[in-house]
Order: C-alpha cells, then sequence, then structure tokens
C-alpha cells in the first residue's frame, strides 16, 4: 500500500511527515535529523546535491548552488513587490544566476543548464520522498503539499507542478495556517476564528482563519518578510561582542571565526532560557593578544535576553493588529491561537500573544513540526485513513479490583484505546479461604472506598488450602462500545463467575473530569494512605509467616525464643488492631529481629521450599519482596 | 411502523408478488451485509498491516535509538573536546614541557579516548579534496582548487553516522569569500 505525505515545503528548510497507525509522525532525514535544508546544488563533478550536503558547500560553489527558490515560484520577471522583494530586485541579491525566460518567466542557473523554480522544488521534493521510501519501506506517490496562506493560483500552481515533476500526485495544495490548525485538530470545532502565529528562522506571518463546515477560510493575512529568529541570535551576539570589548578592549567583530562560535553560542543560550532563568555563555580560548589566550565568559538572565529583543517581538504586534483589522473583526474574537516556528518557544513571545488576543494559544505540538504534521494529517483524511469509524476510543478512568487492606488494584489503566482485555491472576489472603469477592472499580484512586464501584460477585468452591496457593485469574475485557466484563476464574478448579458492566461508559465528561481533579487533589493523602496499608499487609504476612516458622521448626527453637516469637506476633496482631501505623511498623521490626534468631537457630537446616511465584500473566507484581504464605484477613483476596 | 417492519411482520404469508419484494429485499440485504462485510475485512487487513508496519517500525527506532543514544551526549561533550584542543594548541610554548601542562595534555587525551572507545572517530580534512558529505566548508581561500587548506573545527563520525562535518577552509583560485553566518 502506497503511502501518502504531507510535505511542508519551506523557504529554508523543508519537512515529511506521514500517518502511522492513525498518528503523525515526521520522517528523519537520511542524514539524521527531521529538517531538510531547502538548497539544491550541482557540484563541480555534475553530481546533484539536495539538502544538507548541498549546504555545507553552498560558499565553495556558490554560482551552482540555489537557495530561497520559493521565493520565485510562480513569479514572473517583471512581477513588482507585494509581500516579497520584487522579483529583479530579489534576483540580484542570489550568488547564483537568475534570468528571464522566453515567457518572462523565472530560470535559474545551475551546472550547465537552466531550470524553472518549479524543477529546483521537485529536486527538494524527490529528496524528501526518497528518503521517507527508505524509512517507510514502501513507495510514497501521493502528498499534501503546504503554501503560504498569501500565495496567488500562480504559485499554488507552481507547487503543485513541483510535485508532479517529482513524481508525487499533489492530493491537494493547502495553507500553512491551515495545516498547524489541523495538526491542533481545530477543524473538528463548530464555528471559530483562528489566528496562527507563525515566526521562524527569517519571517513572521500571521494569518486569521475563519472556520466554517470543517473548512478553514483564510481571512486575512499580514506578516514580515525580514523578522525571525536569526534577529534575535543577531541581537545576542552583538550584545555579547559589546561586553567582550568593554571587558577585554578587544573587538570580535574583526575575528571571523570568532564570530562563528560566537553565533552558535548566541542560539545555544537563547534555547537554554526558554527554560531556564539564566545561563552562562562560556567560549574559552576565543581570541587572543600580546598578553595571551582570552576567554568569554559572560552570564546572560532571561530578563536581560528579553530586554534586548523586545523591539523585535513587539514588531510582530503590528502584522497581527493589521490582519485582525482586515478580517474585520477584534483580537477578543479570535477564539483560538496556534503557535508555529521554533522562535515561538520563547517564553517572551508566547506571554506577549497571549496579552494580544487575550486567550492561551495552543502549544503541545512541535512548532518546528505542526505544519508538515497538519499536512499528513489532510493527506490521511483524503486517503480515508483518517475515518470517523476508525477512530478508537479510550477508556476515560482506570478499571481495576479492590485487594487486600482495601487497595485498587488497576488492571486497565485509564486511556487504553479499547477493545482491549487483561488478565491477572491473585490468589487468597487467608488458609482454607473458602470464596474470594471481586469488587470491580473505577477511579485513580489507590483506594478501593475512594472509587466508583461497578459491580461486585463471589466467586466461591474454592478448595481448602493455605493463603497464597489458590490461582484465581481475573480477566477484564472491554469492547468497542465499552462493555465491559469481567471474569474470575479458579484455575484449581476450573471454576468461574463473570459479570458484565454496560454502565462502565456512562459517565458524562464532567463526571471523568471531576474524577480524575479529585485524584490529583488527593494524591498525597491517598499516598499516604497506600502506604499505611501496604504496612499493615507486610505486618500481618510477617505474623502468619512467624506462626508458620515456629510450627515448621518446634523442635529446632527453644522454648524461651519460641516464648518470645510468641509474644512479639501477638504484639503485631494486637498493634494491627489499632490505627497507629507508626506502632505497627515498631512491631514488625522487633518481630522481624526475633525471627531472625530463629533463622539462628534452624541456621544448619536448608531453607524452606518457597511456595508458588507470581504467575500474573500480564503485570509485574507491585507487593515488596515477601514470601507466598503470608496474611490473615478473612475473605480478603490479594495479588500474588 | 416502517415500510421495512412491515415487511418483516408480513413474512409468516408468503403469497405473490409480496413473497417476490421479500426476496428482492432479502437479497439487497444480503448484498448490503456482503459489502458491508468486505469493508469491514478491508478495515480490519489494513489495521493489521498498519500493526504489523508500526511494530516493525518500533523495532528498528528503538533499535537505532540504543545504537545512536550516546550520540546526542557525545555532540554536547564535542564542545568541551574542542576547548581543550584550543587549550592545548595555545599551550605557551616555554611552558610546553611543564609537568602541569604535560598532565593537562594528558586529560585531553584520556577524555578523547573515552569518546573513541564508544565509537567516535575523527574525521580527516587537512590537504584532502573537499568532500560535502564530510565537511562544511564555512571560507573559501586562495589556495588549491577544492582541497581544504584549513580546519577550523574537527569533525567526528560517530559508529556509521557523520555525528559533526569538520569545519574547512576550502582552496580556490577566485578571491576569498565571506564565512557562511
Amino acid at each position: 500500500m502506497a503511502k501518502a505525505v504531507g510535505i511542508d515545503l519551506g523557504t529554508t528548510f523543508s519537512e515529511i511527515a506521514v500517518m502511522q497507525a492513525g498518528e503523525p509522525a515526521v520522517i528523519p532525514s537520511a542524514e539524521g535529523g527531521n529538517l531538510t535544508p531547502s538548497y539544491v546544488a550541482i557540484s563541480k563533478t555534475g553530481e546533484r546535491l539536495v539538502g544538507q550536503v548541498a549546504r555545507r558547500q553552498a560558499i565553495v560553489n556558490p554560482e551552482n548552488t540555489v537557495f530561497l527558490i520559493k521565493r520565485f515560484m510562480g513569479r514572473k520577471w517583471d512581477e513588482p513587490a507585494g509581500r516579497e522583494l520584487s522579483v529583479q530586485e530579489d534576483a540580484k541579491r542570489r550568488p547564483y544566476k537568475v534570468t528571464r525566460g522566453s515567457n518572462s518567466e523565472v530560470r535559474v542557473a545551475m551546472g550547465d543548464k537552466e531550470y524553472s523554480p518549479p524543477e529546483i522544488s521537485a529536486m527538494i521534493l524527490q529528496k524528501l520522498k526518497a528518503d521517507a521510501e527508505a524509512y517507510l519501506g514502501e513507495p510514497v506517490t501521493e502528498a499534501v503539499i503546504t503554501v503560504p496562506a498569501y500565495f496567488n493560483d500562480a504559485q499554488r500552481q507552481a507547487t503543485k507542478d513541483a510535485g508532479q515533476i517529482a513524481g508525487l500526485n499533489v492530493l491537494r495544495i493547502i495553507n500553512e495556517p491551515t495545516a498547524a490548525a489541523l495538526a491542533y485538530g481545530l477543524d473538528k470545532k463548530k464555528e471559530e476564528t483562528v489566528a496562527v502565529y507563525d515566526l521562524g528562522g527569517g519571517t513572521f506571518d500571521i494569518s486569521v482563519l475563519e472556520l466554517g463546515d470543517g473548512t478553514f477560510q483564510v481571512k486575512s493575512t499580514a506578516g514580515d518578510t525580514h523578522l525571525g529568529g536569526d534577529d534575535f541570535d543577531q541581537r545576542i551576539m552583538d550584545w555579547l561582542a559589546d561586553e567582550f570589548k568593554r571587558d577585554q578592549g578587544i573587538d570580535l567583530r574583526n575575528d571571523k571565526m570568532a564570530m562563528q562560535r560566537l553565533k552558535e553560542a548566541a542560539e545555544k543560550a537563547k534555547i537554554e532560557l526558554s527554560t531556564v532563568q539564566q545561563t552562562e555563555v562560556n567560549l574559552p580560548f576565543i581570541t587572543a593578544d600580546a598578553s595571551g589566550p582570552k576567554h568569554l565568559t559572560i552570564n546572560l538572565t532571561r530578563s536581560k535576553l528579553e530586554q534586548l529583543v523586545m523591539d523585535l517581538v513587539d514588531k510582530t504586534l503590528e502584522p497581527c493588529r493589521r490582519a485582525v483589522e482586515d478580517a474585520g473583526i477584534t483580537a477578543a474574537k479570535i477564539d483560538e491561537v496556534v503557535l508555529v516556528g521554533g522562535q515561538t518557544r520563547m517564553p517572551l513571545v508566547q506571554q506577549k500573544v497571549k496579552e494580544f488576543f487575550g486567550r492561551e494559544p495552543n502549544k503541545g505540538v512541535n512548532p518546528d513540526e505542526v505544519v508538515a504534521i497538519g499536512a499528513a494529517i489532510q493527506a490521511g483524511v483524503l486517503k480515508g485513513e483518517v475515518k470517523d469509524v476508525l477512530l478508537l476510543d479510550v477508556t476515560p478512568l482506570t478499571l481495576g479490583i479492590e485487594t487486600l487492606g482495601g487497595v485498587a488494584t488497576p488492571l486497565i489503566t485509564r486511556n487504553t484505546t479499547i477493545p482491549t482485555s487483561k488478565s491477572q491472576v491473585f490468589s487468597t489472603a487467608a488458609d482454607n479461604q473458602p470464596s474470594v469477592e471481586i469488587h470491580v472499580l473505577q477511579g485513580e484512586r489507590p483506594m478501593a472506598a475512594d472509587n466508583r464501584t461497578l459491580g461486585r460477585f463471589i466467586l466461591d468452591g474454592i478448595l481448602p488450602a493455605p493463603r497464597g496457593l489458590p490461582q484465581i485469574e481475573v480477566a477484564f475485557d472491554i469492547d468497542a462500545n465499552g462493555i465491559l466484563s469481567v471474569r474470575a476464574r479458579d484455575k484449581g478448579t476450573g471454576k468461574e463467575q463473570k459479570i458484565t458492566i454496560t454502565a462502565s461508559s456512562g459517565l458524562s465528561k464532567e463526571d471523568v473530569a471531576k474524577m480524575q481533579k479529585e485524584a490529583e487533589a488527593h494524591a498525597s493523602e491517598d499516598a499516604r494512605r497506600k502506604d499505611e496499608a501496604e504496612v499493615r499487609n507486610n505486618a500481618d504476612t510477617m505474623a502468619y509467616q512467624a506462626e508458620k516458622m515456629l510450627r515448621d521448626n518446634k523442635d529446632k527453637v527453644g522454648a524461651d525464643l519460641n516464648t518470645e516469637v510468641e509474644s512479639k506476633i501477638g504484639a503485631v496482631r494486637s498493634a494491627l488492631q489499632g490505627a497507629d501505623t507508626e506502632a505497627i511498623k515498631r512491631a514488625s521490626s522487633e518481630l522481624t529481629e526475633a525471627m531472625q534468631k530463629i533463622g539462628s537457630a534452624v541456621y544448619q537446616q536448608s531453607p524452606p521450599p518457597g511456595g508458588a511465584g507470581p504467575q500474573d500473566s500480564s503485570s509485574g507484581g507491585e507487593e515488596p519482596p515477601k514470601p507466598p504464605d503470608e496474611g490473615t484477613v478473612e475473605g480478603e483476596f490479594r495479588e500474588v | 411502523m416502517s415500510e421495512d417492519e412491515e415487511r418483516y411482520s408480513d413474512t409468516e404469508q408468503p403469497e405473490g408478488d409480496e413473497s417476490l419484494m421479500d426476496v428482492a429485499t432479502l437479497t439487497k440485504e444480503l448484498d448490503d451485509a456482503r459489502q458491508r462485510a468486505e469493508d469491514y475485512l478491508i478495515s480490519w487487513q489494513r489495521a493489521q498491516a498498519d500493526f504489523t508496519n508500526i511494530r516493525r517500525r518500533l523495532e528498528q527506532d528503538k533499535a537505532e535509538a540504543i545504537k545512536y543514544a550516546e550520540g546526542d551526549l557525545i555532540l554536547k561533550l564535542l564542545l568541551v573536546l574542542d576547548d581543550l584542543d584550543r587549550a592545548m594548541k595555545h599551550a605557551p610554548p616555554d611552558l610546553k614541557s611543564d609537568g602541569w601542562v604535560q598532565g593537562m595534555e594528558g586529560i585531553a587525551r584520556k577524555f578523547k579516548g573515552v569518546l573513541e572507545g564508544a565509537g567516535l572517530e575523527e574525521i580527516a580534512a587537512m590537504g584532502l579534496a573537499f568532500d560535502p558529505t564530510l565537511h562544511e566548508a564555512v571560507a573559501c581561500l586562495p589556495g588549491p582548487e577544492g582541497m581544504v587548506i584549513a580546519e577550523h573545527d574537527k569533525g567526528y563520525r560517530f559508529k556509521d553516522r557523520v555525528l559533526r562535518p569538520s569545519r574547512v577552509a576550502v582552496g580556490s583560485s577566485e578571491p576569498a569569500q565571506e564565512i557562511i553566518a
């Protein structure tokens, strides 16, 4: 089955993503990393180079290395300046030859041939396609490609042509802001107005979209083709160079290699300051003078960085104002804000956007990848891979049963995709326990009593046996409609009981949210109660084990020791009657010491054989290490 | 009662046109059911295929992640290695035989040895033909055409990948070019 992909064909970088098992994912390039530079070159030996490799040799082969081709897509030689520079003005700035074709179209020269801009873009697309095919192990023949919202028909057609030249059936050309909105699933909402704020490396775009009937309409766009993250880096570099000059009297701006290191350090510091408040820019041996080597060590705080770039961030707000005005609305009428571009990771940018639109922007999807991801989702929808009927539900809350000490033991954790089934083997808590009660619970709290009871049933007829020996398999199964059936089976006798619960999905969204919130609010208190339950269970186990040890080693243990251990067991038992956890802990640790004395007494003997080990078919035992024979609480049920 | 339901209730009197209509309805229902079964089968096969593919993919990704896991950390450590290289290169000539400097040299060598033990390998550049798959040109200087004539930062391979290309100056018969910022 050929895959349909989504492609963000960018001015400086391009990216490709695909739907895999219902989830969009960006495909890494053959060189590693998710971004492919939008560079194409013909090497001096006549070889075609695309992406990272083309970029690395740009400086030695400038006349045969084409970049920023997107700015020429679908444009005529005589086209005046609009959002972008006029074609002829732009052409003058390129190190490669840009000429006028016979139909006044733009042509670029590379090697000894001339190419149209779609042919160059096609080379980038071919590289992305080849990398995707190598990664997926299957052919890629269809694609959704994104373009800026302000692209006209000719520019869109040129992009479509590029896809066809690359051997791709272009399913659709979509707007970059629309793709970003799709990545956040905003198409599933009702009528809404969405603002997409896209601050990349070199350009800024703001678009206002209107959603109706699941489709987006671009109401307005604005932006600045020469404003982006690179300007932020430049500000930091300038400041670092100034500081260094003030400190050491040396101007690094005259040293190209030093400036190269400074640029990398500036970008690194900028990225770090998105998560920490202060960072050290540390470049040893940055330069040298007569007195010896010089080191650059400067602390940069987030607030200093914000001071340095404040006006750049403010500069994005004017286009925002314009776009909102052109859309004929006010900022308050915007229902959703989406962030695109790496520079939007900066807290100051997020804060300014939030202030301007008066609402928290959508984040969470990687802003460098959000456009490619949206394109992949659109491709999936067009290919019928993203169908509502195929969208699988999840269980909103954890499902489990009650075990010894009132603990809720989860079998199916929340957000598990359904249909699903899971089973686990449990055992009895007391010797000769004839039956177990299966108490089916729903909720996130660790103690059974705090969760919702979905149902209860009793499995009886368990043959008399020491605690921990019978094996009761409990299986949960939820079908696609959310109907839960719980079955318990005694593996020894084959006897089984089951219950079907249809109401497990009967909770409203509000109920689910409330239960989740409660779980969070009570987290620490719950953890304490669960710890208490564990202390009790352990103490109980220890008392049981000590009794068994005394019984088994009657002849080897002296009368004194026998009395001592018995009194300690008694102490544990009486502590267990009370509610003082510390007292239980104390009594158990005293009992442990006494038990060690029995151990010494029977030292010559080989250790008694262990009971049935964990037979759990699905989850690892949560219990602390302890012997299998334990506990005395009649009629309860425990994990093995 | 809908039309369909009425027909079902009539099935007990299979007579004349009505029974023919029943046959027609049932045939249509059978066709619909077959079509649905076919659709489900296709969807199920597709889901199975997706599942198999994603499992294979996950295994590959995991194998790769394990193989290259140290790469990310080593890439960051290269900054320290670069600084150590620079420090050693800038050691004052009159101190070269100083015990302390020699000790530092030993530390630098040891650090590099540890990284090499983990799979790091230096990329050769000086005096070789410029190769954009291994080298990144940061300057173009007068010199033998297309040859690496200066190395600003060493490049490294990690296992079979280029972790960081060598940053080099390339010889050219044409006038010097600016460094790419």
